[in-house]
């Protein structure tokens, strides 16, 4: 019992970050129907900043916003260097921007750092623990789904009581029509992008302190995670993607403590597996959007 | 999908036309492959040794790239799991070709006793294309279901998915991998000291590509390609024909795959993994996705140009022998510029040009087009076919809800062979609803649709139509890159196969009847409206359906436009020997061509019967001429 309350809040730890990275492809998918496989290049650069400013010795409070910032800046600066570039395209041509955006971005600090690690030094308190009657709950966790309970309701309040929001509400629901009707495109797409940098710059705060380190590509798996989360949760659907995120956190989480030692470090590809069978059987995945075609 | 059979069926076969679909593809395919080799030997002869291998390598790409443009050409469904296909492949190829004695050093516990196992680089490749098709059979059903559910999106994630999970199992599974550092190694008979296996494989993999796209399969997968609903109207299951695509795309690969391994004479995860993705796909991209002759100069393309970023990224400009001074160039060329490079391109081809160099343009085509003499004068329909069967639609009680909204309520009508129905009724009346109910797109809340007594309610769209009721739509949904006559081909090619006891009108009759014949080799997305209306109707005759459903096919068409329409729509009919049931608003039109009306209004039937009975009924004008005033 108490082993898997322990899971559960380790779980729920973890689930926060992909919650958020999901929440930051879900908000983009809604108003370009791009899959962003570049997600995961907000937190390459973040990495980047954060081991420059750690090795001039800043703080983490410092750098905490600075972070934030660099990813909510290169979010802005893809969508227009590239994604602006392809609006309205096919699926096809949207996933594989993307995917060539990864790679620049990757091949980038291949060629002008270094593909070797860049370590920087954690926080003191990220490994402390604080005992709740028999569990130990580390500090980080703690904060990590504390701040991501916070993000979540201002995102909701953002998206649900401001013009912005309902500007993107419309654009996710019909794109053409929302514009007719008064939508600047223009607006809402850069604010979505502003949106997903922010909600990635957060995440990768709490990813980049867990780690402690960067390399050109350490963007790849918050990115796979990210995608898998919303697509798990439903493919355009803001809650699903939030949904989504803790399921895969808490997935993992059990499931690596619950395998026998022999294959725990085959965890990822049961997770892999137990997705591909939630596709076969459940397409459209847990929550199901209304996509209706006109024929 | 349901097998070709009859007589009739026999003579359509798996090619429409043999001289255009095998014989010149096959003599295209060689002089590709042979203009590709001598390059590759004339760069060999010019640069030794380092020449050699890259030509080698180019090639085994090569097969990869073109056993991926199976799939990604045909389907349209962007797959980054083909390079994990390929790592499964290089595994299973990798263990069981080693000698127990070299296993021995890197796997002693390898699962299944593996170890042990002895069996030659052929067996090998055998056994390699087994495994991989048979994972590609259940990666295959998840594609499609939640491809069916949720767009091509969904299905570019699993095989995303898919690749990550070969390369977490290759590298945390060492007793079967040699995991991540030390990996597999390939030693008895070492490389391979002559080129032919892969010679025959480059050239196999070329034939079975173009062959493939040239298929009556390849044909059905490039109309769900172009537009899944439209094809679906048309009687395709594209969830079929993408698995089919699959499993010939995947068992290229695991061919390629192999080749790769032993040619390297090592594995490691690594080897089959985001990298080789990119390069792989950049390859197909930069060439032309739709095309086989575009992959295989995609190939050609961007092994010459990472090649060249690789040694600027080396040696500057000295690879010129020009010996320029490239110190202020430093900050380019650099050793990791080839990943820059591929990036860029990849980048660079999906914002300015996405369709790749060469779109869909294929040189045996091009070698058809010049070399067959073209008819000059359409062909003259053959006498109209007689009615062998007596057929009747007959639609009861059909009542359809969305949300709150009540679109039909307790709707019908009845049509026989030979007849032509019209329903008319103002904008919201239920008129389209009614025939997305009929064709299987939206479901009924209630009510019943009988088609020679057969109920068709719960019946997928695809066999709908191959039931014999097939439609038109009024928002157009051709298949935009095929040519006219290739839309007319696809849905003629599922007749054929559907009904084997009934003669199907050729192509070129039906594309000359629809007044067409001058556009025949113009791509559908270059006609103009009248001559897309006019295309619709062609490619749903082209079914052979019991019963024509056209979608308002005057809509925006001027008067003496939708007056010839009359006589097209007609003819059309008599062609295939099909009823017909029109929906429009344009009342001079529907009176012109039906033999029977019926009026809708908010959902419910409010009058049928003659044209002149219409005309003159009450309720009619007051619903429906009285608003429009026409």
């Amino acid at each position: 019992m108490t082993e898997l309350l322990q899971n559960l809040i380790d779980g729920l730890g973890r689930g926060s970050i992909y919650a958020l990275l999901a929440l930051g492809v879900a908000v983009i998918f809604g108003v370009m129907h791009l899959l962003n496989f570049a997600h995961g290049e907000l937190i390459t650069v973040s990495g980047y900043v954060a081991f420059w400013t750690i090795s001039e010795g800043w703080s983490w409070y410092l750098v905490t916003p600075v972070i934030i910032g660099t990813a909510i800046v290169t979010s802005l600066v893809i969508e227009r260097v590239a994604f602006s570039r392809v609006r309205g395209s096919s699926d096809f041509t949207l996933l594989l921007t993307s995917f060539g955006v990864h790679f620049v971005v990757s091949a980038i600090f291949l060629l002008y750092v270094s593909a070797s690690v860049k370590t920087f030094s954690e926080p003191g308190w990220v490994a402390n623990t604080f005992p709740v009657g028999s569990l130990n709950i580390e500090v980080y966790d703690a904060v990590v789904i504390g701040v991501t309970l916070v993000t979540l309701l201002a995102t909701s309040w953002l998206i649900q009581r401001t013009m912005f929001g309902l500007a993107l509400r419309a654009a996710a629901a019909d794109f053409d029509t929302a514009r007719l009707m008064g939508v600047r495109s223009d607006t809402v797409i850069r604010g979505a992008f502003a949106l997903s940098g922010l909600l990635a710059g957060i995440a990768g705060v709490f990813w980049l302190m867990r780690s402690g380190h960067t390399t050109p590509t350490v963007g790849i798996t918050p990115m796979l995670k990210g995608v898998l989360a919303a697509l798990i949760g439903g493919l355009g659907s803001l809650r699903g993607a939030v949904l989504g995120g803790i399921v895969l956190g808490l997935a993992e989480v059990l499931l690596r403590s619950r395998l026998p030692d022999s294959v725990a470090s085959l965890t990822e590809g049961f997770v892999f597996l137990m997705i591909a069978l939630l596709f076969i059987f459940r397409p459209q995945g847990l929550i199901r959007v209304a996509h209706a075609e006109r024929v | 999908m349901a097998e070709p059979r009859g007589p009739n069926a026999a003579h359509a076969g798996m090619f429409p036309n043999l001289r255009r679909d095998v014989a010149f593809p096959i003599v295209g395919v060689g002089l590709l492959f042979g203009v590709f080799v001598a390059v590759g030997l004339l760069y060999q002869n010019s640069f030794g040794g380092a020449g050699e291998r890259l030509v080698t390598t180019a090639m085994i790409n090569a097969i990869i790239v073109l056993g991926i443009q199976i799939y990604v050409g045909n389907t349209g469904v962007l797959s980054f799991g083909h390079i994990g296909f390929g790592a499964i492949a290089g595994y299973t190829f990798a263990i069981f070709a080693i000698a127990p004695a070299e296993k021995i050093k890197r796997i002693p516990d390898a699962p299944l006793g593996l170890t042990d196992v002895d069996m030659g680089s052929w067996g090998a490749v055998g056994v390699a294309i087994a495994v991989t098709v048979v994972v590609a059979v259940f990666v295959g059903i998840g594609l499609a279901r939640s491809g069916a559910e949720s767009g091509a999106v969904a299905a570019t994630v699993i095989t995303l998915a898919l690749l990550f999970v070969t390369h977490e199992v290759a590298r945390h599974w060492p007793e079967l991998t040699g995991g991540e550092r030390a990996g597999l190694s390939f030693r008895i008979g070492g490389k391979l000291d002559t080129r032919v296996p892969i010679y025959l494989a480059l050239a196999g993999a070329l034939v079975l590509a173009r062959l493939f796209a040239q298929s009556r399969r390849g044909r059905l997968a490039k109309a769900g390609r172009e537009d899944d609903l439209a094809a679906r109207a048309m009687g395709v299951n594209p969830m079929v024909q993408q698995m089919i695509a699959l499993l010939t795309s995947v068992a290229v690969v695991s061919v390629g795959a192999s080749l790769k391994v032993y040619e390297t004479g090592s594995l490691l995860p690594e080897d089959f993994f985001f990298f080789f993705t990119l390069l792989t796909l950049t390859m197909l991209i930069v060439g032309g996705r739709n095309s086989v002759t575009g992959a295989l100069f995609g190939v050609a393309v961007i092994t010459v140009g990472r090649e060249l970023a690789r040694r600027m990224g080396q040696d500057g400009f000295e690879v010129f022998g020009l010996g320029l001074d490239s110190e202020p160039l430093d900050w380019i060329f650099r050793e990791n510029l080839q990943t820059v490079f591929l990036g860029v391109a990849m980048l660079g081809f999906m914002i300015w040009r996405p369709k790749g160099l060469l779109s869909d343009w294929e040189f045996d085509d091009w070698l058809y087009r010049r070399f067959t003499r073209t008819q000059s004068a359409p062909p003259v329909p053959q006498a109209t076919m007689s009615d062998e069967s007596e057929a009747r639609l007959e639609v009861s009680d059909v009542s359809v809800v969305f949300g709150g909204f009540q679109a039909l309520s307790q709707s019908g009508f009845e049509v026989s062979s030979g007849e032509v129905v019209g329903i008319i009724g103002p904008n919201g009346a239920g008129k389209t609803t009614m025939l997305n109910v009929i064709t299987g797109l939206v479901p009924a809340t209630s009510g019943q649709v009988r088609l020679n007594g057969k109920e068709l309610i719960g019946t997928p769209s695809h066999e709908v139509a191959r039931a014999g009721l097939v439609r038109t739509f009024q928002n157009l949904r051709l298949f935009g890159s095929l040519t006219v006559r290739e839309n007319v081909e696809v849905t003629r090619l599922v007749a054929i196969a559907e009904h084997d006891d009934r003669s199907t009108p050729e192509t070129d009759v039906l594309v000359a009847a629809a007044g067409l014949w001058d556009h025949r080799d113009r791509r559908a997305s270059e006609l103009d409206y009248g001559n897309s209306r006019r295309l619709e109707l062609a490619r749903a005759a082209a079914a052979r359906p019991l019963f024509l459903l056209l979608d308002e096919p005057t809509s925006g068409m001027s008067d003496t436009e939708s007056l010839a329409m009359v006589e097209q729509v007609q003819t059309m009919a008599a062609l295939v020997g099909a009823g017909v049931v029109v929906i429009d608003h344009d009342l001079d039109f529907i009176i012109g061509i039906c033999d029977r009306i019926y009026c809708l209004d908010r959902g419910s039937v409010i009058a049928s019967g003659t044209p002149v009975e219409i005309q003159a009924d009450p309720a009619v004008q007051a619903a429906y001429l009285g608003s429009s005033a026409s």
